[in-house]
């Protein structure tokens, strides 16, 4: 099997996979990075929502092989101590029901906010509606955006 | 009138009782048996140094002598908040400072009583039993200090994980008092908090789980990872009640990683294993790919095969033949009689659960135990699979219960653990068997499809005097081969407006069909809700009357207690009823006129014990497909114990009542479900979420549930606010069809 050289989380790894594999198996299943999530298998529900070069990505299409030379960070990488703005607003605000889907929310509003660090709630729609909340937690996920740029005072 | 029994109206299998209860273990608390739940009272496992133990009393609680406070939570959680509401009730009698405690899943313990999330019960059930072991802790931790003091036991008191002297003010710590109170008899009859002393119950309390849950943390059951573990995929006949005819796995055997390819043949009972063939593998990836490569060919059921269009005329024929389920009056001459007659039939169709975590679930089955670990609403039913399959006795099952990533009532059924204990006993080691998405939609077992005709008359005044329904529905339990009567979580005879009508008959017959079904949130309601308050809207209309003063008036100035023998009786109270009603009219300003290009549509129900009321204002897009703009709910579910807990649940129940009312349905060809992925199963998302207002009624009465409440009235809400945008009824679901928009 070959060997695939990538930085995840500010750190290289080097992992030996199937050259389809997608990311989100080999984050899972070699790296013990089991934050991302499995939902659907073909972008749709944007559960396994990772940041490539800081955008976000479904890693469920990914490929290994198209995840090298780039920076990947995953739910576990975003903040050091799980203080990220966004996870400091989801938790004032109590966001989660189940739980599963929010890792991926969180990574792909992360996204967002770094592009635009007051978004609007237009802004919010196109950014977030690649991911599906089961619970119906979105008014809730749309709130702690909204608090989370307001913490970072408008700053990426 | 027939007892309520929530688990038999769930569905849900005698094994999750304790039947095996060894009473010397346990102390049955006397006098507290609540809805014949034995509160098992003993020490629970673990060794500890003779000099400092831990104090636990009971199984929902550990007091360490490190002064660490640990609640343990009963029950599966499903997302419906149980792990954070449970323990507050824990905590709130304990007399601790929530701050200070640590709240745990409990696994599957005989001790617990019942252990399961359905019929939103956990909270009802479990209201009087949780509290009772936290005071049980209180009052001895407050004998261990009057007793060090030398006081008697109404000089000191309990406050924040302290014992308090009154004379002195002087304080123990629980963990002081921890070694000495665990020598002493375990309180049988302690005394429960007033509920004017609630300080915990009743608040804002963020979810237990979230700080493990927004860092990626949190384990659910496809994280986790037993030693040695392999994966399994599992291609299953796409026709129902199909069997293996024969398999080619050469390809699939020559992929690096899968290691075995296992047929599976089906059980007798279509809820444990159907026809599948399993590869396994050493990673998910290798087994998924696997399975694609496998070659079967099936063994496809003789009789023709399912199909939309043969189950409508079947859906005709069973009305044809059907059972009274109640008969007031006599509706056939008032009908004759009528100055209105009106009538209408809807339709519901098949929807799939689709929790966001697929199914999954790993079993380690060995010669002489089996460790369990999945997402499952049924843990107790898990363990009757696992002792029936592999012939362990229970009490060599052990079943972890890891947080669920979303229920519905799918994972009230045990089909995807009974495939990994059937797999990994078969190959003789850990194995994690995992569905895709296409595996969830097209294996699941669906909310039951139901075809119900109306007919109703008006007086010369307007009043309603004459309602007829002929209703029929792929029973669950008839499904599941069940000796519940076919009816029972289809249709309620005693709901609104049954009693209120002189003259109303309901008459139902079940319908067969090979298509799996099962319970789906809010059982039956989340159809005769919309059939029923589609209805009544149709008949104010009729009637020249507003549709909020049409049900008022149904339910008449008098405050009544009506009989109701389904979950949430055994009666109703008309009294909070007409309160959510008025609530949500008046928080909607339902009598002033709508803004220009807002309609409006309303819907109130019962349902398990509570009260919901919604209003729903849309626009019309340019496509004149609706856009809802806010949805307004009043909802009585008795006392709340976490304000933020019940928001959150109430709203996602309007989320997807929406969701599925407006896109959702399963369709079936040549005996398969169609529907593959999100892309033709859609659910609602971010941009197509309305703002939901939610307005709880504050209210004494003992708490009900939360999770399944709000969605059934929403589609009626929805409907009716789209006829007053268009003037047309919508009376077959879901709103914007695939096969709608061709018509």
């Amino acid at each position: 099997m070959p060997t695939y050289v990538l930085n995840i989380n500010d750190r290289t790894v080097s992992v030996d996979a199937a050259a389809d594999t997608p990311l989100l198996w080999v984050l899972r299943d070699e790296l013990e990075l089991k934050g991302t999530k499995y939902g659907c298998g073909k972008s749709q529900c944007g559960a396994c929502t990772i940041l490539m070069n800081g955008n976000a990505v479904r890693s469920c299409s990914l490929p290994v092989t198209a995840a090298t030379k780039v920076k990947i960070t995953t739910i576990e990488g975003l903040s050091p101590d799980g203080k990220h703005p966004l996870q400091q607003a989801w938790m004032e605000l109590d966001v989660p029901q189940c739980g599963y889907c929010q890792a991926g929310q969180i990574m792909s509003a992360a996204a967002l906010l770094a592009r635009k660090p007051n978004p609007s709630d237009a802004d919010i729609d196109a950014a977030m509606s690649g991911n599906i909340c089961r619970c119906g937690t979105y008014n809730r996920v749309r709130l702690a955006i909204k608090r989370a740029a307001e913490k970072k005072g408008g700053k990426s | 009138m027939r007892k309520f029994n929530a688990q038999e109206q769930l569905g849900i299998e005698a094994g999750l009782l304790p039947t095996e209860i060894q009473r010397r273990d346990f102390l049955k608390l006397s006098g507290l048996s609540v809805a014949g739940l034995l509160i098992g009272i003993g020490p629970a496992k673990g060794a500890t140094a003779p000099e400092e133990k831990p104090f636990e009393p009971n199984a929902f609680l550990s007091i360490q002598p490190d002064g660490r406070i640990i609640l343990f939570s009963k029950n599966p959680e499903i997302g419906q908040g149980i792990k954070t509401s449970l323990p507050q009730l824990i905590a709130e009698e304990l007399e601790v400072d929530w701050k200070s405690v640590e709240v745990r899943q409990a696994p599957l313990d005989n001790r617990y009583g019942a252990q399961f999330a359905g019929g939103s019960t956990g909270i009802k059930t479990n209201f009087v039993a949780v509290r009772t072991a936290g005071a049980a802790a209180r009052e001895m931790l407050i004998e261990a200090a009057a007793r060090r003091w030398q006081i008697s036991l109404d000089q000191c008191f309990a406050r924040n994980g302290f014992v308090i002297r009154k004379d002195t003010n002087e304080q123990l710590s629980y963990a002081s008092l921890a070694t000495a109170a665990a020598k002493l008899n375990v309180r049988e009859n302690p005394v429960l908090k007033s509920r004017k002393d609630f300080r915990i119950i009743g608040q804002s309390i963020p979810g237990v789980d979230n700080a493990q849950i927004v860092t990626g943390k949190a384990e659910f059951g496809l994280d986790a990872r037993p030693r040695g573990m392999r994966v399994a995929f599992i291609e299953r006949c796409p026709v129902f009640g199909g069997k293996i005819k024969a398999v080619d796995d050469s390809a699939a055997l020559a992929i690096a990683g899968v290691e075995q390819v296992i047929r599976i043949e089906p059980t007798k009972n279509p809820t444990q294993l159907v026809a599948g063939v399993a590869v396994i593998a050493s990673n998910t990836w290798a087994a998924m790919k696997g399975r694609k490569a496998l070659r079967i060919e099936w063994d496809l059921p003789a009789e023709l095969p399912e199909s939309d269009e043969a189950l409508r005329s079947r859906f005709e024929k069973s009305l044809e033949s059907t059972e009274v389920l109640r008969d007031d009056g006599n509706v056939i001459d008032s009908l004759a009689k009528c100055k209105i007659v009106h009538e209408a039939t809807f339709e519901a169709p098949f929807l799939a659960h689709a929790p966001m975590e697929p199914q999954n679930y790993i079993a380690d089955v060995q010669a002489d135990k089996a460790d369990l670990w999945g997402p499952t609403q049924v843990p107790g039913s898990v363990r009757q699979r696992a002792a029936e399959i592999t012939g362990l006795p229970p009490n060599k099952i052990n079943v972890r219960m890891t947080r669920v990533g979303g229920g519905f009532g799918r994972r009230l059924m045990a089909d995807y653990a009974c495939e990994a204990i059937y797999l990994s006993k078969t190959i003789g080691k850990p194995v994690q068997v995992v569905w895709t998405r296409e595996d969830d939609l097209q294996h699941d077992f669906y909310r039951p499809a139901g075809l119900f005709k109306l007919k109703a008359g008006l007086d010369e005044n307007g009043q309603l005097v004459s309602w007829h329904l002929k209703a029929t529905t792929t029973s669950r339990y008839v499904f599941a081969g069940s000796s519940s009567p076919a009816y029972q979580t289809e249709v309620f005879p005693d709901g609104f407006p049954a009693g209120f009508v002189k003259n109303f008959r309901m008459e139902y017959a079940p319908t067969s069909s090979p298509v799996p079904r099962g319970a789906w949130r809010a059982p039956g309601h989340n159809i005769t809700a919309w059939v029923d308050q589609c209805f009544i809207d149709e008949m104010a209309q009729k009637a020249g009357k507003d549709p909020v003063d049409f049900r008022l008036e149904l339910l008449g100035e008098e405050d009544r207690l009506m009989p109701y023998s389904d979950h949430g009786g055994p009666v109703y109270s008309t009294r909070r009823l007409k309160n959510v009603i008025r609530l949500a009219a008046e928080k909607s300003n339902w009598r002033q006129a709508a803004p220009k290009g807002i309609y409006r549509g309303f819907a109130a129900h019962f349902m398990f014990g509570a009260y919901i009321a919604e209003v729903v204002s849309l626009s019309l897009k340019e496509d004149g497909t609706p856009k809802v703009e806010r949805v307004v709910v009043a909802a009585d579910c008795g006392l709340v114990i976490n304000k933020s807990g019940a928001l959150n649940q109430l709203e996602g129940g309007i989320i997807d009542g929406l969701s599925s009312a407006l896109r959702q349905a399963i369709h079936i060809t040549k005996g398969r479900v169609q529907e593959q992925n999100f892309d033709d199963y859609p659910l609602l998302r971010m941009k197509d979420a309305p703002p939901v207002e939610i307005f709880l009624v504050e209210s004494e009465e003992d708490p009900e549930g939360m999770g399944e409440m709000t969605l059934p009235p929403l589609a009626a809400a929805l409907c009716n606010a789209l006829f007053a945008a268009t003037g047309k009824r919508i009376r077959k679901l879901p709103i914007q069809s695939r096969d709608r928009v061709t018509t």
